[in-house]
């Protein structure tokens, strides 16, 4: 099958104290492991392997990597192949270089981010168990995020230096790791130049998204939660841990995601969102948006370009 | 004073502009900068990540509200007074240039901060 979902993020944090008590208050996520080098695992209460974002002790914010699950051990055989006759370069790691995980095969994007897949991951279950289960647990903190759902990558783009890894991720994406495309952004006066980019393995709009950016960086990881009403709950323990909101809660044209933007204390750009928007399918018509409608696609409601929401990211 | 804050102010002068914006001991600069009403004060993650809002201390004594990113101000720049206005609060007045992404918004003279004087006059 290859590809499943995302698996974990790792970011750098520069006061692992208060990311703890941002990921763990704010977010709902428990630290389920810490290593020697200092590292921190956390999981959120929905989610059955031991870990879905890493924190790493750092003078910067930012991503180290960003890892997908995939369903069998031969898929990373296979993949591996298919990566290297795409023209990318791979390494494996071998189990245990990351505790509680299997071999993983790890690569870089054309844009320059780091991504890790791999097959196994210890178990630890969900909080509401396999039997006869609660539809949520006791003792949530914060906004009690379900899951890890998708990540936004910063990709360099440059058209006047031919440079646009937005378009060549989008194309390895596809060629190499079989996702498939739900959503664009075109631009240009021919309006034919992947400006971003939302791409899927699952049955929701977006297992990844590409935006194009000066330089290469993380946008945000995104969270999601039941409902629109969660989403303004949310919006709430921001204001009670004082966290610093980027966009309050509001809609997104583009997947249709109900969404709120903030920080975690490094400046590592976070989302909640609820609605899962559609069934994305493989036969789905791709959804286009065009560079008048760009800021309509983004925020839906006011359509008015917010220029901190895609200059600022780590 | 305005009504609504009378926490005691220092002044903070930006160097390139000779503008002076009021800033409260236990408030970042950047904050205060955001008072002068100019179009375009880039405010990013306000977290010493993104980088956004950089300046050089020229004068006067600050505090630093957390840790500001490598990635943003190296250690050599640090040296030279290089910081992140949304990382640091005035303990006296403070003379400042703008830096990197702050340099646009500062960049189009005083006629662009409609509301620099009456913000400063409310104090």
């Amino acid at each position: 099958m290859g590809v499943m979902r995302i698996g974990h993020a790792s970011l750098k944090v520069m006061d692992m104290d208060a990311a703890v008590r941002h990921y763990e208050n704010v977010l709902g996520m428990k630290t389920t492991m810490k290593d020697k080098a200092g590292n921190v695992y956390l999981k959120c209460w929905d989610e059955w392997d031991k870990y879905s974002v890493v924190l790493t002790p750092s003078d910067q914010a930012g991503m180290n990597h960003v890892a997908y699950k995939v369903e069998k051990d031969s898929d990373i055989d296979e993949l591996q192949k298919k990566i290297e006759a795409w023209g990318v370069k791979t390494t494996l790691l071998p189990e245990g270089t990351m505790p509680s995980t299997g071999r993983m095969l790890q690569f870089n994007l054309p844009s320059g981010h780091e991504m890790r897949l791999y097959a196994m991951k210890e178990y630890v279950g969900t909080e509401v168990g396999t039997t006869n289960p609660d539809p949520w647990p006791d003792g949530l903190k914060g906004s009690g995020a379900h899951w890890l759902d998708h990540l936004l990558l910063m990709c360099e783009m440059n058209p006047p230096e031919g440079i646009n890894t937005v378009a060549d991720n989008t194309r390895f994406m596809t060629e190499a790791l079989d996702f498939f495309l739900t959503e664009q952004v075109l631009v240009g006066p021919e309006g034919n130049m992947q400006a971003a980019t939302w791409m899927s393995r699952t049955t929701t709009p977006h297992d990844i998204a590409f935006v194009g950016g000066a330089k290469s960086g993380l946008h945000h990881i995104a969270f999601f939660l039941d409902s629109w009403h969660d989403v303004l709950k949310a919006a709430d323990v921001m204001s009670k841990t004082k966290t610093k909101i980027d966009v309050a809660p509001t809609r997104h044209g583009i997947t249709r995601g109900e969404t709120i933007y903030f920080f975690d204390p490094s400046g590592n750009r976070n989302e909640t969102f609820a609605g899962l928007g559609y069934l994305a399918q493989r036969d789905r018509p791709v959804t286009t948006w065009t560079e008048d409608k760009l800021w309509t696609g983004i925020f839906y409601h006011t359509g008015e370009a917010v220029p901190s929401f895609t200059d600022v990211y780590t | 004073m305005s009504i609504f804050d009378s926490r005691p102010k220092f002044a903070v002068h930006v160097a390139q502009t000779d503008e002076t914006f009021p800033c409260a001991g236990n408030e970042s600069l950047l904050t205060g900068m955001v008072r002068l009403g100019r179009k375009g004060i880039p405010v990013g993650c306000v977290n010493g990540g993104c980088g956004v809002c950089k300046v050089r201390i020229l004068g006067g004594e600050i505090k630093a509200l957390g840790p500001i990113s490598r990635a943003h101000v190296t250690v050599d720049e640090e040296d030279q007074g290089y910081t992140l206005a949304c990382r640091v609060a005035p303990q006296t007045p403070v003379n400042l240039e703008v830096a990197g992404k702050l340099n646009k918004p500062f960049s189009k003279g005083r006629a662009e901060s409609a509301t620099a004087s009456p913000s400063i006059q409310q104090q």
